[in-house]
Order: C-alpha cells, then structure tokens, then sequence
C-alpha cells in the first residue's frame, strides 16, 4: 500500500518557464463539466485491449506526419491517423514530432506504443487480447471536432469492427 | 488526447490515459487517468527496458476495471531514475508554438516568481 502513496509532479521535467505557462491554462479546483463514462464490461482478463499513441509513429510505408505545415503555422497540427499493426516493430517505423525527441520510440517502440509487453500480458492472460490495430495520430490538438470527425471516429468505427472493449493511450 | 478519450469513452469503449501532466488532464476531463513521474516521449520506461515497461502496464491496466468514478487519477509508484535537466525530451529545435509564445512563457514565470515573493513576505 505504501508505494501508491506516491504524489506524481506532473511538472518534473519541464523548464520552469513552461511549466508556468502551463498552469496559467489549468483552472483551480476540480473539472466541473460532465465526464463521458463506460465501465469495464468484462473482466481485463478476457477484454480485448487498443493501443493508441499520439507520439507521431507512423510506418515507413505510409506518409510521415506533417511537420513542415506546423512550422509554418506554429498553432496547425496534423489531425490525420495512422493505423499501426500489433505485429510492428522499430524496423518498420517512422516517428515525427516537433514537440519530443523521437529517437527513443525509434529504437524501442515500447517505451510509447507497448505492442510487445502487451502481447506478454496477452499470453500470460493478464488481459484477453490485444486488438490487432493500434494507431497514431499526432497530439497538439486544440478544441478541434474536424480532429474528433477525420481522425477519431474512423479510429472508433474499426475498434468496434475488431471488438475492441478497452483503450490504453499514451499521449506525447 | 483528452478528446480522444472522451469521445471514445462515448463511443462504449472504457479508457485510460497514461499521463505525464496529470494537472492538465485534470482540467479537460479526462474519464481515468495513470499519472506517471517519466519524461515526455518515454512514458512506459527506458528503451530496452522490459521490466520497467510491464510494471507500468500492471499497475495502469487495472484501473480499466477498479476505478470508480469519472475523472479518476491513480498516481503510480515509479520514480526515474535521471535528473530531469539530463532526460533529454525535448525535440531538437524548439517547438514553434512555444517560439510564438515566447514572451509568453516568460511572463508566467516572472508573475509567479512575483506571487511567491508577495506569499513570501505576507508570512514574514
């Protein structure tokens, strides 16, 4: 019990003068609109289990995110998905971002899109399955519904093709 | 990727969001979140890092089933093991959102290393 004690600092690894702007965007007290909610319908030892990423992986057959369009416009970002196969690996990915490094997901694809622990946990049965697509678009995405209508729902649409119950997301 | 997983979450699928800024993620809304003390761009571990990468995921996976109210945050045990200044996160060039906002930036900080100063002296 003693280790969940911890107190995450969300702030950790920012220069000082980001982390300040940051907070002048976070309104005091708790979020006071409504918060969508699904329960787990089953248990995560037979649920089949998404990954989902917004670390700008892309694979090496398909066009990388646009970077250039951003820099010309610091405030756009690329709203466009990548579908990633659970079988990927670094050999067949690219990863564009201009707001992280992307070496690190280019040599361990784990360390932002988990696809080979997961298939560990899926063996050992410790979820039910791992979805067969897992997907990539690019964060840096303001109150934007053309982002929720071409990249998101597209997204959604194929879970519910693959029976998809749950979703794992690592933001960038 | 907070309107991601509320329009998932819509959409019948139950979501966790592995987050770094568990503040920010806060204020948007986000249905269960694993708040984690890892530098941006290596949110499961460090590269090669198998054990390190499956603890996280033993620890955040579960809160699919346990959590119990919207907008939950579980804050995970782990601590890295680098001084922040040498994790080496950010991208090459400066962003351009953050080259446009600049002074911006600057500002938030000389205003809260003012309110610090003002707290400072209402205690003396």
């Amino acid at each position: 019990m003693e280790e969940m004690k911890k107190r995450v600092d969300g702030y950790r690894f920012l220069p000082p003068s980001l982390a300040a702007w940051i907070r002048t965007f976070i309104p005091e007290g708790d979020f006071d609109g409504s918060i969508p909610w699904t329960p787990l319908a089953k248990s995560l030892s037979s649920a089949s289990v998404a990954l989902v990423t917004s670390a700008g992986i892309s694979l090496k057959s398909d066009p990388p995110f646009d970077m250039e369009r951003e820099k010309r416009e610091p405030l756009w970002g690329d709203r466009t998905l990548r579908e990633i196969p659970r079988e990927t690996t670094e050999e067949t990915i690219d990863a564009n971002h201009l707001h992280i490094n992307t070496d690190y997901v280019k040599q361990d694809i784990n360390v932002m899109l988990p696809l080979r622990r997961m298939e560990e946990l899926e063996q050992e049965g410790f979820i039910g399955h791992l979805a067969d697509t897992a997907y990539s678009f690019y964060g840096f995405q303001w109150e934007n519904t053309d982002f929720l209508a071409e990249a998101i729902e597209p997204m959604s649409k194929k879970m519910k093709k693959e029976g998809v119950d749950a979703v794992f997301l690592t933001p960038a | 990727m907070g309107l991601a997983a509320r329009f998932l979450e819509k959409k019948g699928f139950s979501t966790v969001v592995l987050t770094p800024n568990h503040h920010f993620h806060r204020a948007v809304g986000i249905p269960r979140s694993a708040a984690i003390e890892h530098p941006y761009g290596r949110l499961l571990g460090q590269v090669g890092d198998q054990k390190g990468q499956r603890e996280v995921l033993l620890k955040a996976l579960p809160i699919l089933e346990e959590a119990q109210s919207p907008g939950e945050i579980r804050h995970l045990p782990f601590t890295w093991p680098e001084d922040p200044k040498k994790t080496d996160w950010h991208p090459p060039a400066m962003s351009p959102v953050i080259k446009l906002y600049l002074n911006d930036l600057k500002e938030a900080r000389k205003r809260e290393a003012e309110k610090a100063k003002e707290r400072k002296g209402q205690t003396l």
